[in-house]
């Protein structure tokens, strides 16, 4: 199987050659390019976006867009590409922006990228693409805002009406069923499509788009922008079952019979992990699978809605990544007084996107790090009303120069608290795996499968996203849908 | 017939022999062998904090080669690591409970307080007979002294008595500047015995292939002389169970251990050597020596043992040093 | 979307729906349940499947009316249609030719016994029921049990029933003249409680069928986590049934009232609602 990249150079230095690019490389000396200055991304005023679920990073104005777009040099030898797990265009949807022509650029996203609109927004650049930018590696200073340009194309394709969708071969007459529609989900069913396949997704739970709708919070990816992706994937015949468990409303041996030929897994790392301290089973602590969804899937912040939440005044999240910042930033939307992280290293070392920590920070978030729990305390109700921390510093590093917490003995202390939500990582849902004994299985609980097809043990089922990788994002698990896609359709060709 | 039963931690043992916390008590089929030779207890393998720490470095540092993939989770990983090592252990000793007609101490190897003592809760509730602490670190920060090392170990031992019912024991590291005053504080805490002395992986330096490596595993046979010491200078002074642990490779050892005033002998090396059936070479051989000193319980040979020392312990010591010289004089 | 194609009152309180749901149908077990959200704004809840027809592709769920999702549920026509069903979830019951079994349904958890009555007497087992609630209102599915049962002691609180008492008596009774090799019990949370403990203490091994808070239904958000033997299990995916001995009751009741103020206060407001349109 070729490297999606090494194909790529042929094809990127093809396009680049074309008339426009030229003619545009030539319409600006590199010098005016470098003078510019990064855009920056207007957000919402913190403390009123803090009580409310507006979009903060409000994105870029056309203005503002086509001069950041105006900065890329759109170098021979585009590393940025490099730096993208699905090998976009880069320069190319970017000099698209500069020369006005959107909706161009919103194209060429799409032949790589499914959900440019998501990727736009959650995407970590600043350790993808723009951390491979010319800008950053050769003049060590801002990169070009590919994401925000992203966002950019993708918005306004969506806001156009006019949203392009892909050309699709006429239908081979064969069945692929999808377990799971979140990211990986949807963009192996883009690629299966394409290739003129029947594709089905089937979805547990009865809403499409997996993490993306239950897990990032409205603040940070609307839903609306991940229906509109969604809708597209309709217009090209995918087609979506809701309230479909694999393993329990129907076996693989089921679907087989019913003439699917081909299986891709992406079920996601939808497992909740736990400290197993004392008290964490008291009433008020929750997981941050249970709390996001519950908001964000659920609605349970909306008046008329049905389910409620755990509304806490003093709200203590307990981890330091992206999803812990979701959580800690939807206890304030949701009325907390005080919402607090506690992350047991320090701030350094936390895996979360440093825009969300800037985000969080301006809200108001209190960061605790070189803290840990070691248990909590409840009330005669069985409510959380304390947890004890235990202060950590960072030991001697190892020999990849990282240092590990350490417990600082006797620093205990406690701190007040009516609503805790764990947010120490995921798991992959063990539904599939239970229901496939054959089916190898990591240390880790992941899926085993082959790193250059993503095929498992089980030759007909393929695999990718979370449920092979543990819980990582969202342009990897696009990334592994794709490279299924070309798998299994090799796979499928020869089975004849 | 001689009676070799002996009272440990409150708990009837058929005998005093003890299997510690290693390898050998880590898995059922091992301990079933050791049950079968003649183990009146079995110190199950430790919950081991430094070893869950040493492979938590190692995952998060594997791990995190993967660029963004499972961050949250490999941060907090030790907790997986953890909470697999007290299923497994609850799951063991529950086992062990069921199955095997032998006591069972559970074992925590640790150096701070954190949340272990919700361990031993958990291992109280998995049926353990009682839990073994094994709570020492090598302290080398200049500034630490020995007062507040020993008051932190005094505190950990706090709050884990808080929080079981079943006796606890401290497994002493040999070194220490109070040993004594340790010992008195610990009993009066509530501690129901305390295990000397603890072992030590020790480092060693290979100049064959330029690197630090394990130093030698087993104990010495002469090993035995400093917990022999300390058994004789504790007992009767410190109202604890006394275990000996640490060089006792025969069955001469073991008695003069217990002739010092041990209440039960823990065994390991000699195992691993050995194989499990010594130990009833062991048995066998302590009930030789008992039958033909005519001692027909373990509480003869221990008024024995107080027979033959002095009234003053220190003498016992100085008695010794200059019983050597004396050997040896010009 | 799924249909409602059948509605049985038994009592003011409790009704029974048919609902179509073919794939549920064919692959549904003793034991199993289902998340169903009623409309948009809906809680998503899980129902335990009383019966199910494959054949006609239908599941019967039996509602007891407690909080605003069941209300709304139980206010449904057949004709109507149900947003979201998903199914079937949990371990099926484990069933075996024990010997005798004793079957202890307290309230609507009658509901959920009853497909565990009909397979244990399938596989050969004597049956004996015990079934109690509150008051006569309360007591549903007499007959259907009886249908499956070997014999059958009925109790209510208030005695407006069959024999007047709690249900760990009329349990209690049969233990004394009977040899129980397995026992099924399933009810609200404190039943559930003190009937594990007559069984503990008889040593006739048990299993309880937890209900607990869910969300999702599937593994995903820990909500419904109990304590079983010291272990933290999720009665969604590892249940609902467990052993009854080893069931941290006391820590199950306090986390089910998590949401008890929201629940009531949702409830009579619902009902203001709909007495107001």
């Amino acid at each position: 199987m070729a490297n999606i990249n090494s194909d790529r150079t042929e094809y990127l230095k093809q396009e680049r050659s074309a008339p426009w690019r030229e003619e545009l490389r030539k319409s600006k000396k590199n010098k005016e390019r470098t003078d510019i200055h990064r855009v920056e991304m207007p957000s919402a005023p913190p403390m009123e976006r803090a009580r409310s679920y507006v979009e903060v990073n409000m994105g870029l104005t056309v203005e503002e867009a086509v001069v950041e777009a105006s900065r890329c040099i759109d170098c021979p030898d585009p590393t940025c590409v490099q730096g993208c797990p699905v090998g976009v265009n880069i320069p190319k949807f970017i000099k698209n922006i500069e020369r006005g022509e959107f909706l161009e650029a919103a194209k060429t996203l799409k032949d790589t990228n499914t959900l440019p609109a998501v990727c736009g927004r959650v995407c970590p650049q600043e350790k993808q693409c723009e951390s491979n930018c010319f800008y950053k590696i050769k003049m060590n200073r801002e990169p070009v805002a590919i994401g925000y340009l992203e966002r950019f194309a993708a918005d306004y394709e969506q806001n156009s009406g006019n949203i392009s969708v892909p050309e699709v071969a006429p239908s081979n007459g064969r069945k692929v069923a999808v377990i799971g529609s979140g990211p990986a989900g949807l963009a192996f069913a883009g690629d299966m499509a394409k290739l003129g396949y029947e594709v089905h997704i089937l979805e547990a739970l009865h809403e499409i788009g997996g993490v993306l709708k239950y897990g990032i919070p409205e603040f940070r990816l609307p839903n609306k922008v991940v229906d509109v992706e969604i809708e597209n994937l309709r217009k090209m015949g995918v087609k979506f079952e809701t309230n479909f468990i694999v393993g329990k409303t129907a076996t693989i041996d089921d679907l087989r019979e019913e003439g699917f030929e081909g299986f891709f897994v992406a079920s996601g790392a939808g497992l909740p992990r736990f400290m197993n301290i004392p008290g964490e089973n008291l009433v008020g602590i929750l997981s941050s699978n249970e709390y996001l969804t519950r908001v964000n899937l659920m609605g349970a912040s909306r008046s008329g809605m049905d389910t409620p939440v755990v509304k806490g005044k003093r709200v203590v999240v307990v981890g330091g990544g992206n999803t812990a910042m979701d959580s800690v930033r939807t206890a304030l939307r949701l009325g907390a007084e005080k919402a607090t992280i506690v992350y047991r290293r320090s701030l350094e070392e936390m895996p979360a996107r440093v825009e969300e920590v800037k985000h969080a920070m301006e809200e108001g978030v209190e960061f605790l790090t070189l803290c840990n729990p070691v248990e909590y305390i409840g009330n005669e109700n069985g409510r959380v009303k304390q947890v004890r921390l235990q202060k950590m510093e960072l030991g001697e590093p190892d020999a990849d120069g990282r240092r590990s917490p350490v417990v600082v003995e006797g620093s205990e202390f406690l701190i007040d608290a009516d609503t805790v939500v764990v947010s120490i990582g995921v798991s992959p849902n063990p539904l599939i795996p239970q229901s496939l004994p054959n089916l190898k299985v990591t240390r880790w609980k992941t899926l085993d499968v082959d790193p250059d097809t993503l095929q498992t043990s089980i030759p007909d089922i393929f695999a990718g996203g979370d449920i092979v990788r543990g819980g990582a994002t969202v342009i990897l698990a696009m990334g592994d849908g794709r490279k299924a896609a070309a798998s299994m359709h090799e796979y499928l060709q020869n089975k004849q | 017939m001689v009676d070799l039963k002996t009272k440990y931690l409150g708990l009837e043992l058929k005998n005093p022999i003890i299997v510690g916390s290693s390898g050998l008590t880590g898995n059922f089929e091992s301990i079933e062998r050791l049950a079968a030779n003649g183990a009146a207890a079995v110190v199950i393998k430790s919950l081991f904090e430094e070893e869950i720490r040493m492979e938590y470095r190692h995952s998060l540092s594997k791990g995190l080669a993967d660029q963004d993939s499972n961050l949250d989770f490999l941060d907090y990983f030790d907790y997986e690591l953890k909470h697999d090592m007290l299923t497994r252990c609850s799951a063991l000793i529950r086992d062990v409970k069921s199955r095997l007609g032998i006591k069972v101490i559970a074992s925590i190897n640790c150096s701070s307080a954190g949340e272990w003592f919700s361990y031993a809760a958990k291992l109280e509730e998995a049926g353990a007979d009682a839990i073994e602490l094994n709570i020492y670190r090598l302290e080398t920060d200049v500034n630490m002294s020995a007062a507040s090392i020993s008051e932190r170990y005094l505190n950990i031992v706090k709050k884990v008595l808080d929080h079981v019912s079943i006796p606890v024991a401290v497994k002493l590291p040999p070194y220490m500047t109070d040993t004594a005053y340790m010992a008195g504080q610990l009993a009066a805490l509530g501690v129901k015995g305390l295990v000397l002395f603890n072992r030590f992986y020790n480092p060693d330096i290979d100049l064959e292939s330029n690197r630090i490596v394990s130093g030698q595993v087993y104990s010495n046979p002469s090993d035995y002389a400093w917990p022999l010491r300390w058994i004789s200078v504790l007992s009767g002074k410190v109202d604890v169970d006394l275990a000996a642990s640490n060089g006792i490779h025969n069955a001469e050892t073991a008695i003069k251990m217990i002739v010092a005033g041990a209440d039960a002998v823990q065994l390991v090396s000699a195992i691993y050597k050995n194989g499990a059936g010594y130990l009833l070479d062991i048995l066998t051989g302590i009930e030789k020596w008992m039958k033909a000193r005519d001692f027909k319980d373990l509480e003869a040979v221990r008024s024995y043992g107080r027979s033959l020392k002095p009234a003053d312990p220190g003498q016992f010591e100085r008695v010794q040093f200059m019983k050597y010289f004396g050997d040896y004089s010009i | 979307m799924n249909k409602i194609v059948g509605k049985k009152i038994f009592s003011e309180n409790v009704v029974g729906l048919d609902i179509e749901a073919p794939r549920i149908a064919k692959a549904r077990k003793a034991g199993h349940f289902v998340i169903v959200r009623v409309d948009e704004k809906g809680e998503r809840i899980p129902l335990t499947i009383s019966s199910a027809d494959s054949v006609k592709g239908t599941i019967t769920l039996v509602i007891q009316k407690v909080g605003v999702s069941s209300r709304k549920l139980t206010s449904l026509e057949p004709g109507d249609t149900v947003l979201d069903i998903v199914g079937p979830l949990g371990q099926a019951t484990h069933v075996e030719n024990f010997g005798t079994v004793l079957a202890c349904g307290g309230g609507v958890g009658v509901a959920p016994l009853l497909p565990i009555v009909e397979a244990m007497k399938k596989a050969g087992n004597k049956v004996i029921s015990v079934i109690a609630a509150r008051n006569k209102e309360l007591l549903i599915l007499e007959d259907q049990i009886r249908e499956y049962s070997d014999e059958v002691i009925v109790l209510t609180d208030d005695g407006s029933y069959g024999r007047k008492g709690l249900i760990t008596e009329g349990m209690e009774e049969v233990i004394a003249r009977e040899k129980i090799d397995h026992a099924v019990i399933i009810g609200p949370g404190i039943m559930m409680k003190f009937a594990s403990m007559v069984t503990k203490k008889h040593n006739i091994p048990s299993i309880a069928s937890l209900n607990t808070i869910m969300v999702d239904g599937t593994g995903m958000c820990g909500a419904c986590r109990v304590t079983v033997g010291g272990r933290t299990r999720f009665v969604c995916v590892d249940g609902p049934e467990f052993d009854a001995a080893e069931v941290d009751f006391d820590e199950m009741l306090m986390r089910l009232n998590g949401y008890k103020a929201e629940e009531l206060k949702a409830a009579e407001e619902y009902s203001c609602k709909v007495a107001n349109k």
